[in-house]
């Protein structure tokens, strides 16, 4: 018999009992679609993820302060004449911005709206790639004349604003006032969550207003991607020699947060994945035991095709083609399904599915892997029974 | 064709032993049309078994062809099933989800024969047992007389030099059985070997030879000086359905 015969045999078999194997198949059909789904909402989302990242620009870097257990802060650590320093030394870092971050309510004409506040300087707009809607952003002479200017985000401006244009406003923080310069794009970026929004001070402003001379992070971007570890590494130990504090500080680039996203995420899609495995585990169950009964229901068939010259061969390969073309059938199903349940979910949290060709393949090969797995007993047993008492069963 | 020589078979059942064949000597040649006849628990469907190489005989020698079986193993058991026997059978044995062409079709696949030659091969059998407008039915379809028609055209699928047949008319009622024995006469005729099983001497008389068991021994084994003609006794019966 050639494969289509055995196909048309399978084929007759399983047509003979519809409603048994279509509730034989579910269980693939469930399994391969746990799989296939999880997969391709794992790989969308990492792709999604990576996406975003590299939006941020692969050359970015951020330098902080390395606390020891138990160790305090001092004022000193990180300071704005840090990135001077290291702006004219080392030729590697292309742009650099402190960070100070504080929460504060900003009060409009229209309303009030608590954000995270930043000092920062003119170099974030190129370090963290914001996109500006209306204005400007931050610039060398606010910093350096002391102008109490801010740049707020779209949806604050609607907050304090309303309906009014922003640019010109007035935006009160505490006791002082601030104008509003520039108004930033909204983030779209699923990195971003929306409850939280930020909105930009100079640093002179923001000790003005805080009292504190210290920054928390320092954000920048090398000249290229290559250059990223010499523009960290030199930086490092630059600010090292400035504050005599070797070890003191850390420095990690967008690539290597890329990479331990990477990992984390690839290591939770495993677990998913051997979760929804279980279930094509079970599904094969499912197919060992109605294929066992089959061969019980038909051993009287197995002894007239014993009795007409079939083989002991003929007959387990009869079966095990059965078994196969079942899980088959049901990898095709659970792969359509499973890819139908990805794009659904993936619709809701606005990423691409992704399904790759070798997913499918291993679907389709581990299904029919499950059916000869799992049809490999029963078709054995049906290939031993003897002729004779397989003919005299009833 | 057939050389049985002290055949012997004992099922071991664990508590008891029970000897269903005890020792039997035959021949039969080519071109025989032979009865085996007994009541139930003779031994003749035991026998029948180990002619068609369904069942390993406990004991004794069974030639086939001038091949000594004891000596052959299971994959050539298969291909002289396929190749060199015809089964009927009492209850048909078709298999229900395969139309009459398919189930035909069915010991030509196991030859590994071309699918449109066996199409072809199966077509003409079933045509020649008369049942050209009924290939594509399945066998609830069809009634007695024709699904065991549909079997005899099965056995025929590889040209067999012998037609085991074990109690062929035994599900048919008497005129059907008669079609039956003229289509085995007609074959025999063609040099057909046909070894038929049966309890019913009216049948058995058909042959040309009645071989007799009893509580496992051949106890007769008798020419048949005028068979019954099974061509000749339907004419008669349709005379008088006639009158």
């Amino acid at each position: 018999m050639n494969i289509r015969e055995l196909m048309v045999v399978a084929l007759a078999s399983i047509k003979s009992s519809k409603l048994r194997s279509f509730l034989t198949t579910l269980g693939i059909v469930i399994g391969i679609a746990a799989v296939i789904s999880v997969v391709a909402i794992g790989q969308g989302g990492r792709a999604m993820l990576m996406q975003e990242l590299e939006k941020f620009g692969t050359n970015l870097f951020v330098v902080y302060v390395n606390y020891q257990e138990g160790e305090i802060s001092r004022q000193s650590d990180l300071q704005v004449s840090d990135i001077t320093l290291i702006k004219n030394v080392v030729p590697e870092v292309k742009y650099m911005a402190p960070v100070f971050y504080t929460q504060m309510k900003l009060r409009g004409s229209q309303g009030q709206k608590t954000v995270e506040l930043l000092g920062t300087s003119a170099d974030l707009v190129h370090v963290n790639n914001l996109e500006i809607a209306q204005g400007r952003f931050l610039n060398e002479e606010d910093e350096s004349a002391g102008r109490q200017v801010i740049v707020i985000q779209e949806d604050t401006a609607k907050e304090l604003f309303g309906s009014e244009k922003p640019l010109g406003q007035r935006v009160v923080i505490g006791s002082t006032s601030s104008m509003v310069v520039g108004v930033l794009k909204k983030d779209t970026s699923v990195l971003n969550d929306n409850s939280r929004q930020s909105a930009y001070i100079t640093m002179s402003l923001m000790r003005n207003m805080t009292g504190m001379s210290y920054i928390h992070q320092i954000y920048g971007s090398a000249t290229s991607k290559e250059a990223v570890a010499t523009a960290m590494e030199r930086s490092k130990s630059i600010l090292e020699r400035r504050h005599n504090a070797p070890g003191h500080y850390e420095a990690r680039s967008m690539e290597q947060e890329m990479q331990s996203a990477n990992k984390i995420l690839g290591i939770v899609g495993l677990v998913i994945g051997l979760i929804a495995g279980i279930s094509l585990l079970v599904g094969g169950i499912g197919v060992m035991n109605i294929m066992l009964v089959s061969v019980t229901e038909r051993t009287r068939e197995i002894g007239i095709r014993m009795a007409l010259g079939a083989r002991r061969q003929d007959i387990l390969v009869q079966f095990l083609f059965e078994s196969i073309v079942l899980c088959l059938m049901g990898g095709i199903i659970g792969t359509v399904l499973g890819y139908g349940g990805a794009y659904v979910v993936a619709k809701i949290a606005h990423w691409p599915p992704l399904v790759s060709w070798w997913t499918i393949l291993i679907a389709f090969l581990f299904s029919a892997g499950v059916g000869l797995f799992f049809g490999l007993y029963p078709a054995n047993q049906a290939a031993r029974l003897k002729p004779i008492e397989a003919l005299r069963r009833e | 064709m057939i050389a049985v020589n002290d055949l012997r078979k004992t099922y071991d059942t664990g508590s008891i032993t029970v000897e269903a064949l005890r020792g039997l000597s035959f021949n039969i040649d080519k071109g025989e049309f032979a009865a085996i006849m007994g009541a139930s628990g003779s031994g003749k469907s035991t026998l029948m078994n180990l002619l068609g190489l369904l069942d390993v005989p406990s004991g004794g020698t069974y030639i086939l062809n001038q091949t000594e079986v004891s000596a052959l193993e299971e994959r050539d058991f298969a291909r002289i099933r396929n190749k060199e026997i015809g089964f009927v059978f009492q209850t048909f044995n078709l298999l229900p989800h395969l139309t009459a062409l398919h189930n035909v079709e069915l010991p030509m696949m196991y030859a590994g024969v071309k699918p449109a030659a066996r199409r072809e091969q199966a077509t003409l059998l079933l045509e020649r047992m008369g049942l050209i407008d009924r290939i594509h039915h399945y066998p609830n379809e069809l009634s007695g007389g024709q699904n065991q028609r549909v079997a005899i055209a099965r056995s025929l699928a590889n040209n067999p030099a012998i037609i085991l047949a074990d109690e062929p008319t035994g599900a048919l009622d008497s005129h059907t059985s008669l079609e039956v024995m003229d289509i085995f006469q007609q074959l025999n005729l063609e040099g057909t070997t046909i070894i038929l099983v049966t309890h019913e001497e009216n049948i058995a008389q058909h042959a040309n030879r009645i071989l007799r068991l009893s509580d496992g021994l051949l106890i007769r084994d008798d020419i048949v000086p005028v068979p019954m003609n099974a061509a000749l006794e339907l004419s008669s019966l349709r005379k008088e359905a006639v009158r």
